[in-house]
């Protein structure tokens, strides 16, 4: 073979490899190459011309696919290109993945995001083509703040009723989570029972079984016919117990535990689900040691169970504030909902943003506090 | 590894063994093998053994009577003439069964129609919903990309931020889709499946969550070997992630339509004349007072039976499908699942 023809060998083995380099998505050119490089061998000079020129066209379309740009003949060289765009190429194909979401969360999400934080500066008014604006500043916050009674009475009463709920659920929760992990019969049955809930509260039935039957409000006034926990029933078993009347407000304390039990039970399905999931992460080996160091079901709790869940607490912590936040039946949320029936839409968007701001805040310094107290067990 | 049958076996075994030492010792005095604190240790524990299933039980029927009272109410209700409702002798269980307050309520709820019109919704919403939340949450879990915090922090954003604050604005958008006064998506299922199909549904982040939260958990490994094989992101997203993904994908697409049936807020924002079973119950008790009482004032202990029958037809293909599918709720969950957030 001449020189030339060396020459040429080299290049198309080059450009061969480099077809090589870039597998994934171009085997089959590079295979071709590869042939190609065959047949220089096998071939004389003018067909050895032949393949060079396919080959490096093969070798530069596999280029272009990756995006890079032809690198010089050194192999070292090359190879860190190549995995520069192994790399981009991963980062592309990331962006790939979420591009639908990316569009629709800018089209359905942040975009009318932003529309309502402007509703909030203005006064607004529906007209032919669209909502029509007039700038007012801050009047509507200053308003609900300063000259609304029902909107600061309904934060406060919100806000409060939120606190005292979240450590109710998630004791009872963790309490209940613990129970179902047990092995007894019926487990089965009984877990189905306790997520029911979740299945049925989201929707309009919970609304009729707790007794709000009316949506126009002619003869509403919540008669209760579902909930049992308003009877006397409680009193009676106090006075049984003999604890009867011993101070008012003890009664009235347990009076108000009672007849949030059905409120308790049928608020926490998520909860005991999350907190079923992370006792059954719990290594076996973790209760073994404690079983052999004579540990008490008590101190197992305390010591193995708690530490191992409390990632799961502070899920379910912001799950619950979250949830009690959202809910349609909380007081800040009627009074939002009621504005928007009135076309007060600006108002509205000023009410709505400035409860979730107050929300947003607590719940930072909530997660920042419980995080310090949380372990994570390092894997 | 031993198979779930060994495993029984050994289990066998060991508690076999376990008797049988417990009984070698004591015979030969048990303060022999034993220290005070350990006697103690397991007395406690043989007692607290004994009396713990007892409270157990006691609580767990309690609270499943909590949560079943109002279903087992509502069926007793449901299937009893209304004027047992006034008939002191009535409890629980009513003198005669009828299914004219079922049938009567159907015709009020036009409840084919309107199960029709929901079933499809769902349906398409959910599948949609599905395949991008799925692809998303991949997108999220497996590639490293820039803002990918800050994207991230959107879909927890989506989580917490109430419906409540972007439904007018999207409305508004609806009505005017893109800026043109003619195109308007309110009152089309278009309104329902264009969110769904841009992986914005209703709860869309939580789903997202999830499905990042279980393809993180898979190894590694798995695609590697793909890519290895020739195989580009996409198509090892379909050959290898999704048919691992099948628990995970079940679990999501049944909370979805649950959530998408149950869901009235966002539908009765979007929807005027299409009727959802969600929708129709929300309103059933003015159109109860229309169409069976002409509107003269009722109170609700006369309407109740109607109510309740309502709630029996809108929560019973829920419950069908939970009956039948209810591993897949609990499990998909636990093994999929939101563990380690």
């Amino acid at each position: 073979m001449s020189e030339y023809e060396k020459d040429l060998l080299e290049q198309a083995e080059d450009a061969a490899e480099e077809a090589e380099e870039t597998v994934g998505e171009v085997t089959e050119e590079a295979q071709e190459a590869e042939e190609a490089v065959e047949a220089v061998i096998a071939e004389d000079a003018e067909d050895a011309e032949d393949a060079y020129e396919y080959a490096g066209s093969s070798a530069a379309e596999a280029a272009a696919e990756v995006s890079y740009e032809e690198p010089p003949a050194r192999n070292s060289k090359k190879q860190k290109g190549a995995r520069i765009s192994y790399e981009r190429k991963k980062r592309l194909y990331g962006y790939g993945f979420i591009a639908l979401w990316i569009i629709g969360t800018l089209y359905f999400f942040i975009y009318p995001l932003i529309v309502s934080i402007v509703y909030s500066f203005n006064k607004t008014t529906v007209g032919e083509g669209g909502m029509e604006l007039k700038n007012i500043g801050f009047d509507n916050y200053v308003n609900a703040f300063r000259h609304d009674t029902n909107y600061t009475k309904a934060l406060v009463d919100t806000l409060s009723s939120t606190a005292l709920k979240t450590p109710l659920i998630l004791v009872f929760s963790i309490f209940i989570a613990v129970i179902l992990n047990q092995k007894f019969r019926g487990r089965t049955f009984a877990r189905a029972v306790f997520f029911l809930p979740v299945i049925i509260a989201t929707g309009p039935v919970i609304d009729i079984i707790n007794g709000n039957m009316s949506t126009t409000g002619t003869s509403g006034n919540a008669e209760q016919f579902s909930t049992l926990f308003e009877a006397n029933l409680v009193d009676e078993l106090l006075e049984f117990l003999g604890i009867y009347n011993i101070s008012d407000r003890l009664t009235e304390i347990i009076n108000t535990l009672t007849s949030e039990i059905f409120n308790l039970v049928w608020n926490s399905g998520i909860q005991i689900l999350l907190f079923l999931s992370a006792l059954q992460g719990i290594p076996f080996s973790a209760k073994e040691a404690a079983q052999m160091e004579g540990a008490t079901s008590w101190e197992y709790f305390w010591k193995i169970t708690i530490p191992y869940i409390s990632p799961q607490i502070l899920t379910c912590l912001v799950y619950t504030v979250v949830d009690s936040f959202v809910d349609p039946g909380n007081q800040v949320m009627e009074i939002v909902i009621g504005k928007a029936n009135q076309w007060e839409h600006g108002y509205m968007a000023a009410m709505a943003w400035a409860y979730f701001l107050i929300i947003g805040i607590a719940l930072a310094i909530i997660v920042a506090i419980v995080n310090k107290f949380i372990y994570y067990e390092v894997e | 590894m031993a198979t779930k049958k060994e495993e029984k076996q050994f289990e066998k075994e060991r508690k076999a063994a376990n008797k049988a030492r417990l009984k070698r010792m004591k015979e030969e005095g048990i303060e022999k093998y034993l220290t005070p604190e350990q006697i103690r240790y397991n007395r406690n524990k043989r007692i607290i053994g004994a009396i713990w299933p007892i409270f157990r039980f006691l609580i767990l029927f309690g609270l499943c009577f909590v949560i079943l009272y109002p279903l087992i109410y509502m069926l007793s209700t449901a299937f009893r003439p209304s004027e047992q409702m006034n008939d002191p002798s009535v409890v629980w269980l009513p003198k005669s069964l009828t299914l004219q307050n079922i049938k009567e309520t159907w015709d009020v709820m036009d409840f084919g129609a309107t199960v029709g019109t929901t079933l499809r919704m769902n349906v398409i919403s959910s599948i949609l919903q599905v395949i991008t939340c799925a692809i998303t949450g991949y997108g999220f879990a497996r590639f490293q990309f820039k803002f990918k915090k800050l994207l991230f922090a959107i879909v927890v954003m989506m989580i917490i931020v109430p419906p409540q604050i972007i439904t007018i604005p999207l409305f508004m958008q609806f009505r005017f889709f893109f800026g043109s006064t003619s195109i308007s998506l309110i009152d089309t299922g278009w309104a329902m499946y264009l969110p769904a199909m841009f992986a914005n549904g209703i709860r869309a982040g939580l789903f997202i969550f999830i499905f990042r939260q279980f393809f993180r958990g898979l190894p590694k490994e798995l695609e590697d070997a793909a890519y290895l094989d020739g195989c580009g992101p996409f198509k090892t997203f379909l050959v290898i992630m999704v048919p691992n993904a099948k628990t995970s994908f079940l679990t999501v697409f049944l909370f979805s339509i649950v959530w998408y049936w149950n869901d009235f807020y966002v539908s009765s924002s979007f929807f005027n004349n299409t009727k959802t079973v969600a929708l129709m119950l929300k309103n059933l008790d003015a159109q109860l007072r229309v169409k069976l009482f002409n509107n003269q004032a009722v109170s609700t202990r006369q309407i109740i039976v109607w109510l309740e029958a309502g709630c029996v037809l809108s929560i019973t293909p829920l419950l069908v499908m939970y009956v039948f599918l209810q591993r897949y709720f609990i499990e998909g969950i636990e093994r999929s699942g939101i563990t380690g957030m």
